[in-house]
This record gives structure tokens, C-alpha cells and sequence, in this order.
């Protein structure tokens, strides 16, 4: 690894640590905003920032409520039960949160970047490589997503057996029957999309949906296999392990499940984790099915309009555009998982696992020899 | 020596750490934490050597499956088990002086053969990427692959039936 390769790779990772710390913090604001704004309330309003020796009070919004969290996080005392298992009480939070943000390493933020044609004064030093916008452009991509995600299960039942607490327990004994059931849908639901653009590479699934379909409709993987991307959804919402499917962390059950013992920070790695994985997944739903990081009918030169009309953009326009769409897309996709969360009940323990294996597994398969015997019949 | 080759070494480092913590832990879920940050530090050392693929399905495959299952059973066990409290097994003498021998062979042989050059990035030829993997995979190995599912079919219906008889006997 040369000191250019090293130098971007060191970027990517600075700018993907930096955007999911944001919408972690973000939307743990825009949880509260929205919520009130469905049950026709005002919401967050009275944490404010006073600029110095004038009465005047910043209020934005109630956007300081987060800062004002995360500074009672921090400063509160840390709680520890008196009968515990030490170490794996502390290798808990990590196991939560670390597999969730490494997940976002194989995730294609942009297109193909020229470090050399946006900085000229260092296009000698560049040499003219190329570098695709992602932190780790590896062949086994979505495999990687999915080994990562199984490591966050045994965070979550660590936790809770660790904390020597009867809720705890049974938290952490409904997170893991909850997230094996649900992996299992969530991967055969992605083993549709894996077909149709025949790679399990994410930064060549992107690249396979800026084409169109039928003349006019963009090649997005949700106009391909719109099921696999309702049971995507419905499986990566149980993965966060929220409502409707919040029986791990149930409050009027179980306080917190897996995480009632943790105080402090150590609580608010756990939270933080769970709202950076709304994100996680709003961004590999997009990614499989929302067509990346592209707007419709764009690639990594401009806009090929319907009808043949061509709009070149310049290279800057291309990669500034290219992350403002990712974030964009990502944001509304959170934003609707956010709205399903205030909307359902929670389910019952005995409905969840049935839901899982009796109906969406069934629906997964069906979706997947559906999807095999039409990609045959075309070929043949 | 560069970043790459020092990585591997660190792996190794860990994988052998975890291994050996894995012998001499005593509780059941320090035992499982060992055997995951071995298997993790393997799965680093074949990524560091360029077959992501066999790494990815060390983590998929290992911990995101077999490990989880372990943890979730010693979760459920009974803390009160004489394991937690008696450290060596009757088979100690045993197992040390087979565990000596094997170290003494694998030693005396990594001397006579030399130490092997650490290549990083060797494994990345065009055949360890997923499309050509799988495919060679399948065409080996289908009939082995198809004979494990029979296994597992038969392994879950035996389960089944010792909880069912277990439960009549219960009353």
C-alpha cells in the first residue's frame, strides 16, 4: 500500500465514521421531532444554547436535546451490579456497536473518485489512479455485511447474560432467537437481488441499477424484486431490534432487556448502536434496491435521460452530487423507519417467531424460486 | 518488514492466544469468548493473505453461526456446574503429553522445511474471488455439500425426539 492509497483510504474511513456518528446523533432528534409531529405535539423544545453575556437563547428546534443527552451520558455515574461477570460485562457495548459501523466498510458511498482531476496541484502525486468510493471495494461484499451482523448477536447476549439479572436474561435469550430468525429471512430475501445482477459484489450492484428498464424506469433492484424489498425492510427493522419487533429491550416487560444493568455511557453505547443501525440498514436498502448512490437515469459521467437525451457533468458536480444523493436517500429511508416504529403495537413473543418462520420465510423462498425459474426461462 | 506482513504476524499472535486461553479458561463463556477471538484472528490472517472469501466464511460461517448457538447455550446453563469450580479434567495427563508431542513434531518440522516467506496478498489470484469459488465449490463438492443437510435433517429429527420422550416421561 502506497501513500496515496493509504491517504484516500484514510479519508473514506474519516468521512464514513463522521456520517454515521452524525446520523446517530441526528436521529436521535429526528425520532423525538417526527414522533411529535405524528401525535400532534410540539416535541423537544427547551434544551437551548445562551450565547455568552446576551439573554439570547438558541433554541433550534430543540436540535440541543441530543448534546444535552449525550452530556448526561457521559457525566453520569457508572452503575455496575454487584454479582457480574466483568469482562464479559465490558466487551458488550463493543460488540454491539463495532460490528455495526465496520458493516458500513463495504457500503459504496459514491462513484469512482479521481483524486487527480479534482486536485490538479496534486494530480503529479496521484498518478492518475482511480479510486472507487468505498472503504473496502472487496469482492464478497454483501457476505462481509452479514458476518459482520452475526457478531452483534452474541454483543446482545453478552450483555444481558453477563449483567446476572433475571430481565436481562430473558432479553438477551429473545435477542438471539429474534436475530437468528430474522438473519435467515434477510438472507434469502438478498439472495433475489443477488441473481438478477449476478455478483454479491455492492459497489457493482450499484453500478448494474443506472441503466433502465422498459425504456423509462430506472433499473433499481426495488423494480425488479419490489418483495425481497418489503421483506428486506421488515427484516432489517427486527435486526435493530425495534418496534414492532422491540421484545429483546420490551420497556413495560422486561425495563430494557439485555441492557437494564448498564448505566452511563455504557447505556448510551448500546442506544447509540441501535439509531447508527437504522442508518446501516437505510443505507444497504438503498444500496440493493434504491439504486446507491445514484439520482434516476445517472452514472458516473451524467445524466442519460429517456429518449437518448445526454446531460455530461463535470467530475466535481458528479462526486459532490453522488454523496448528497447517498445521504439523502439513507436519511429518508431512516426517516421511514422511524415512522414504522410510532405506528405499529409491538408484538407478541410467540406471534414473532411465527411471523418469521411460518410466514416471511415461506414468502423469502417463494420470492427466490420465483425469481430463479424467470432468470432461467429468459436465458433459455 | 511492511504493514501487511506486520499484520499477520499480529493475527497469529492473537489466534495463538486465543487458542491457548481456550485450553486453560475455566468458565464455559470465557472458553466460548477464546474460541471467537481465535477464529476472528484467522479470519484476519486470511484476509491479510487476500482470500477474503474463506475469511468471510470463517466469520459467517463460525462465529455468526456455530459460536452463537454455543453462546446461547451456555447462557442457559446452570452456574452451579462442578466445571466452573474443578479446573482439569481426568484426561490432563493425556492431553498435555499428546499436545507436547504434536507442538514437537509441527516445530520440528517448520525447522527442516525453514520458516516460510509471509506473502500478504498472495492468496488474491482470479480463483479465490466469489464467482469462481462457488462455482468450483459446487462442482467438487455437491455431493458432500447435500449429504450434510441429510445429516443436519437427521441431527434436528433426533433432537425432536429426545425432547419429545423426554417430556412423556416427565408426565
Amino acid at each position: 500500500m502506497n501513500a496515496p492509497d493509504f491517504a484516500i483510504s484514510l479519508v473514506y474511513i474519516a468521512y464514513a465514521l463522521a456520517v454515521l456518528l452524525t446520523f446517530g446523533a441526528i436521529l436521535t432528534w429526528v425520532e423525538r421531532k417526527q414522533a411529535a409531529i405524528m401525535s400532534d405535539r410540539i416535541g423537544a423544545n427547551r434544551a437551548y444554547v445562551r450565547i455568552p453575556f446576551t439573554q439570547v437563547k438558541l433554541i433550534w428546534l430543540g436540535l440541543f436535546h441530543g448534546m444535552a443527552d449525550g452530556l448526561k451520558l457521559l457525566l453520569k455515574e457508572d452503575f455496575k451490579p454487584l454479582a457480574y461477570d466483568k469482562l464479559a460485562y465490558a466487551l458488550g457495548p463493543w460488540l454491539a456497536i463495532v460490528p455495526v459501523l465496520l458493516v458500513f466498510a463495504v457500503v459504496p458511498f459514491g462513484g469512482t473518485l479521481d483524486p487527480g482531476r479534482l486536485f490538479p496541484s496534486l494530480a503529479e502525486w496521484f498518478g492518475g489512479r482511480t479510486y472507487p468510493m468505498q472503504i473496502a471495494p472487496i469482492d464478497a461484499g454483501i457476505l462481509i455485511v452479514f458476518a459482520f451482523s452475526g457478531i452483534t448477536i452474541i454483543g446482545a447476549m453478552l450483555a444481558g447474560w453477563s449483567s446476572a439479572n433475571k430481565f436481562s436474561l430473558l432479553g438477551a435469550l429473545r435477542a438471539g432467537s429474534q436475530l437468528i430468525s430474522y438473519e435467515l429471512v434477510m438472507g434469502l430475501t438478498v439472495l433475489g437481488i443477488v441473481l438478477i445482477f449476478g455478483t454479491v459484489n455492492l459497489g457493482t450492484i450499484v453500478e448494474r441499477q443506472s441503466g433502465t428498464v422498459l425504456g423509462f424506469l430506472p433499473a433499481w433492484g426495488i423494480v425488479y424484486q419490489p418483495f425481497a424489498a418489503v421483506l428486506f425492510l421488515i427484516a432489517g427493522i427486527a435486526e435493530n431490534k425495534r418496534i414492532p419487533f422491540d421484545l429483546p429491550e420490551a420497556e413495560s416487560e422486561l425495563i430494557s432487556g439485555y441492557f437494564t444493568e448498564y448505566s452511563a455511557m455504557k447505556q448510551g453505547v448500546f442506544m447509540l448502536s441501535e439509531f447508527i443501525e437504522i442508518a446501516v440498514i437505510g443505507a444497504l436498502f438503498v444500496t440493493l434496491f434504491f439504486g446507491g448512490y445514484n439520482l434516476p437515469w445517472m452514472n458516473d459521467t451524467g445524466f442519460v435521460f429517456p429518449g437518448g437525451h445526454a446531460v455530461p457533468l463535470s467530475h466535481g458536480w458528479v462526486v459532490v452530487l453522488q454523496l448528497l444523493t447517498f445521504l439523502g436517500k439513507v436519511f429518508l429511508l431512516c426517516s421511514f423507519q422511524i415512522l414504522v416504529r410510532w405506528t405499529l403495537p409491538r408484538f407478541r413473543w410467540d406471534q414473532l417467531l411465527r411471523f418469521a418462520w411460518k410466514f416471511l420465510l415461506p414468502l423469502a423462498i417463494a420470492n427466490l424460486v420465483v425469481t430463479a425459474v424467470a432468470l432461467w426461462v429468459q436465458q433459455a | 518488514m511492511t504493514i501487511d506482513q506486520l499484520l499477520v504476524y499480529f493475527f497469529g499472535a492473537c489466534a495463538l492466544l486465543g487458542g491457548v486461553l481456550m485450553l486453560v479458561a475455566r468458565h464455559p463463556m470465557r472458553v466460548a469468548l477464546a474460541l471467537i477471538s481465535c477464529m476472528l484472528s484467522l479470519a484476519g490472517i486470511y484476509a491479510m493473505l487476500g482470500v477474503h472469501v474463506v475469511a468471510v466464511f470463517q466469520v459467517l460461517i463460525y462465529v455468526g453461526a456455530v459460536m452463537v448457538f454455543m453462546v446461547y447455550v451456555i447462557m442457559l446453563l446452570d452456574v452451579r456446574d462442578p466445571s466452573f469450580v474443578r479446573r482439569y479434567s481426568r484426561m490432563l495427563l493425556p492431553g498435555v503429553v499428546l499436545g507436547a508431542l504434536l507442538a514437537g513434531a509441527l516445530g520440528i518440522s517448520a525447522i527442516r522445511l525453514g520458516a516460510p516467506a509471509i506473502q500478504p496478498g498472495a492468496g488474491a489470484a482470479p480463483s479465490y474471488l466469489v464467482q469462481p469459488f462457488s462455482v468450483e465449490f459446487l462442482r467438487e463438492y455437491w455431493l458432500h455439500f447435500e449429504l450434510t443437510s441429510v445429516l443436519l435433517v437427521a441431527a434436528v429429527v433426533a433432537a425432536i425426539a429426545i425432547i419429545r420422550s423426554g417430556r412423556r416421561s416427565d408426565g
